[in-house]
């Protein structure tokens, strides 16, 4: 296995976790980028190269899905800072409607709750909610996904490599899936240079200026924390922006819809009622089912994200300005709100800091993520893109 | 076979081609047929259509669905055959072989291709051949259009297995289904224009040694339910807004043209004496026309807008007339049909309209242009959802001033599924009437197929 300079250093940094002993962790001997903490894996699977390399090939595999057609890369893009600048909230198999956005698994090895929910609470367990939700991947079960896995030749003898000698099964799946994304880890951005590494000219002078936007009058880091040491932007917590009430409660009746060449129009639900009504959508109470959460979302990284566009949980932002504006008027009001969002009064200059701000925090191996993920794709000439029944004919 | 031996020897049956057809001598569309397929001048016997599977619908699965379509025989207005596919593909667009004797159908969403033998008997096609690795061999998505070249078939897909977006290519199979070569579309800044990547349809012109290509959206959007898809202002930018001329012979594209909006369907005139194509947008409603200037060089034209451009009409299919004089345009919001009069392709003007149902997408004229066949389904996920879901084949007569329906099938009543794509054939493939050109240049053709 080959491992470019760039991404060298996660992969190392998790490597050196092996050293764990029972359920503890063990502190690493190659430090984490600049601007991040440590990954820290679970003492149950510890990542080794055999692991990445069998997770990142699964991870670009369109054969997991139901029909052929999707990988976990057709809506996490490695292109396109791991998730898909292309569409406001995903699609699954047979274009199915996806109720949100892709996030960016950049760095989701330090998310703890995952999902915009919340729902889950590894990334072993969270692989089986694509893989099985039937309008995502839509495979009719856990045994037919593994059953697949066992008769594509291409795998022969990988998991055995990976896992000691066992199988693929539900619960090495996840976990090799789980091993290559916390090789995901992007730092070491011109703003961790500046505030961590202490390089005084690593930001531009409007930069610096966005940077006391965001940690002062902007109030975003009640949020997107910054530690001492290391920054996730982020809280692990979830929120009530306002984005998610006016969905669902129809607030929205007109659409600017863009035709080609600069030509626009406007429609309005009249025309749309022949087609597809609006999923419903309440957040995290649909975990919890506690009221106070109601279309409460869990707070995002900032980290690239000037790659992760569009932004929100249903992707409803094009551009960082609009983000900024939407923060500047202090999200949209609803009885459950969260209330530090407030009207902030921002000028243009300081709106504008606050973006080149946001664009300040890309990683510096991203590209190198990217094309490392390419590596696995190839299955031209061993290609076994079966139909479904052929995972039960294939049975002794 | 290498890229550059693909080159050399379709370029020889091609170019044989284009020396004994010159513009102008072709004989038409019906409809929309590559113009070394043989045609059907008389009254088409059978209409194949293919159909979308729908859950709940019947056995759910895709279908080639073949309907006796003339008015002398016993089983007029009957489905006289079925074929299930296996599953929903998203099953799309056909293409007739430049025999006849088989036609191609792609799934936009499981990439696979079926080559239906439709020779043997015409009202029993047989799957001879299901390609299930387009996608891996090629890096495409979405095989789309299937157009008959010289013992070769060219598809134009639409999409990509990289990203699901609209970048894409041209691709050649032999008439064995084997994979030839692949050319990407022109992307970026270039000296021939500025490309964006997309692709659609494709029509040539061996006369003028050119073929068109036009451009549509990748997977992610065309999977996508269209109300959802109107409401999603970022997948809303990722449309094709080009079309690009290419050498016939080379492969290489030679111009690429800003025609904003998704122009899809290509048509050339062959009205003896005309030297132009046209497609239509479907998101600016606007119609192109393409054309040789005095100094031999390809311009596109915007000649004009089918309806209201602001409220989407959205015009999905067109159908040109055998002499180029009349187009007639689909409309799938308003579910209308509309006949331009195309005496002055640079001024086309709208002369008749009439609803056809809740929704229509293909239209397909007979080689005489007296008989008109409309289908329903756009795309599974675009259709119209509840009571506007109408699926339909409807056949009307036209005597240029009025369209009178004479026979429809209600392909849910049937338990078929969404009616799309439209194909003629007869009954007895000696009726056919090749084009005395293509005739001529036969020996070539099948010296090309041997060489594979």
């Amino acid at each position: 296995m080959r491992f470019s300079a760039s991404i060298l250093s996660p992969i190392l940094g998790v490597l050196c976790t092996l050293c764990c002993v029972g359920g503890a962790q063990a502190a690493p001997r190659f430090p984490p980028p600049l601007g991040l903490p440590s990954v820290l894996h679970p003492a149950d699977n510890p990542p080794t190269p055999a692991k990445i390399a069998l997770g990142r090939k699964l991870f670009m595999d369109r054969r997991l899905s139901h029909n052929n057609t999707f990988s976990c890369a057709m809506c996490h893009v490695p292109e396109q800072g791991f998730t898909s600048n292309e569409l406001g909230t995903a699609i699954g198999v047979e274009g199915q409607t996806v109720r949100r956005n892709s996030p960016t698994i950049l760095n989701v090895a330090f998310v703890r709750q995952l999902f915009h929910d919340g729902r889950e609470f590894s990334l072993e367990t969270q692989a089986w909610g694509p893989l099985l939700a039937s309008n995502e991947m839509a495979n009719p079960s856990v045994g037919y996904v593994i059953e697949r896995i066992r008769q594509l030749p291409d795998y022969r003898g990988l998991f055995e490599q990976a896992f000691g000698g066992r199988k693929a099964d539900m619960q090495t799946v996840g976990a090799a899936l789980a091993v290559y994304q916390r090789t995901l880890v992007s730092g070491n951005s011109r703003f961790d240079r500046w505030h961590y590494g202490k390089d005084r000219n690593a930001l531009s002078a409007e930069e610096k200026a966005g940077w006391a936007v965001f940690s002062g009058k902007g109030g975003c880091t009640a949020c997107h924390a910054v530690g001492p040491k290391h920054a996730l932007f982020a809280d692990g917590k979830f929120h009530n922006t306002g984005i998610g009430y006016a969905r669902s409660m129809g607030l929205k009746t007109r659409y600017q819809v863009e035709l080609g060449g600069g030509a626009r129009t406007e429609v309005g639900h009249e025309m749309l009622d022949s087609f597809e009504q609006s999923l419903p959508d309440v957040g995290r109470y649909e975990v919890t089912l506690d009221p106070a959460d109601r279309w409460a979302y869990r707070t995002p990284t900032l980290r690239n994200v000037a790659l992760t566009a569009p932004y929100m949980h249903d992707g409803s932002f094009a551009t960082l300005e609009d983000v900024v504006a939407f923060y500047d008027q202090g999200g949209i009001d609803n009885p459950d709100k969260d209330p530090r969002l407030h009207p902030l009064g921002l000028s243009a200059a300081e709106k504008s800091a606050l973006v080149a701000f946001l664009k300040a925090l890309t990683g510096d191996n991203v590209a190198a993520l990217a094309r490392d993920a390419r590596r696995a794709a190839p299955v031209v000439g061993r290609w076994s893109g079966r139909d479904p029944a052929s995972v039960y004919s294939g049975r002794h | 076979m290498s890229k550059f031996m693909f080159t050399r020897t379709v370029a020889a049956a091609v170019l044989t081609a284009a020396f004994t057809l010159p513009a102008g001598s072709a004989l038409a569309d019906e409809t929309s047929c590559s113009p070394f397929t043989p045609l059907i001048k008389g009254q088409e016997d059978l209409v194949y259509v293919m159909t979308l599977g729908v859950k709940g619908i019947g056995d759910g699965s895709d279908k080639l669905v073949t309907v006796d379509v003339n008015p002398q025989s016993k089983t007029y207005g009957k489905v006289v055959a079925q074929l299930s596919l296996g599953g929903r593909n998203e099953v799309h667009h056909m293409g007739l072989s430049d025999d006849r004797r088989h036609l191609w159908a792609g799934g936009l969403d499981s990439n696979k291709i079926w080559v239906f033998d439709i020779g043997s008997n015409p009202a029993k096609p047989k799957l001879i051949k299901t390609i299930a690795n387009f996608a891996e061999k090629t890096g495409y998505v979405g095989p789309h259009s299937f157009y008959a070249l010289p013992g070769r078939m060219m598809i134009t897909p639409l999409s990509n297995k990289k990203d699901h977006g609209g970048e894409t290519g041209v691709v050649v199979y032999n008439n064995k289904g084997d994979f030839v070569s692949a050319h990407a579309m022109p992307v970026g800044d270039l000296p021939i224009g500025k490309g964006d990547g997309y692709g659609y349809d494709v029509g040539v012109n061996p006369g003028k040694n050119v073929f068109l290509t036009s451009s549509f959206t990748g997977w992610n959007n065309y999977m996508m339910d269209l109300g959802k898809l109107i409401k999603d202002a970022e997948a809303m930018k990722h449309f094709g807004n080009t079309s690009v001329m290419w050498d016939l012979k080379t492969m290489q594209p030679l111009k690429v043209f800003n025609t904003p909006g998704a122009p899809l369907e290509v048509r050339w005139s062959w009205q003896p004496g005309d030297n132009w194509a046209i497609t239509t947008a479907a998101l600016t409603s606007q119609i192109w026309v393409y054309k040789q200037d005095d100094k031999g060089e390809w311009q596109a034209h915007n000649v004009g807008a089918i309806g209201n451009p602001a409220e989407i009409p959205l015009p999905v299919d067109i159908s040109l007339a055998a002499n180029g004089k009349g187009m007639w345009v689909d409309t799938f919001m308003d579910g209308s049909a509309r006949y331009f009069d195309m005496s002055d392709p640079m001024h086309p003007k709208e002369v008749y309209k009439k609803k056809i149902g809740s929704q229509v997408n293909m239209v397909s004229q007979s080689y005489d242009g007296k008989r008109v066949y409309f289908t329903s389904s756009l795309l599974a996920n675009w259709d119209k959802k509840g009571k506007d879901d109408e699926q339909f084949l409807k056949v009307y007569d036209w005597d240029g001033k009025e369209l009178t329906e004479k026979l429809s099938l209600d392909f849910y009543k049937l338990k078929l599924g969404r009616a799309h794509h439209m194909k003629f054939q007869v009954r007895d493939l000696k009726t056919l009437k090749p084009l005395e050109s293509i005739a001529a240049v036969q020996p070539a053709v099948a010296q090309v197929a041997r060489a594979d």
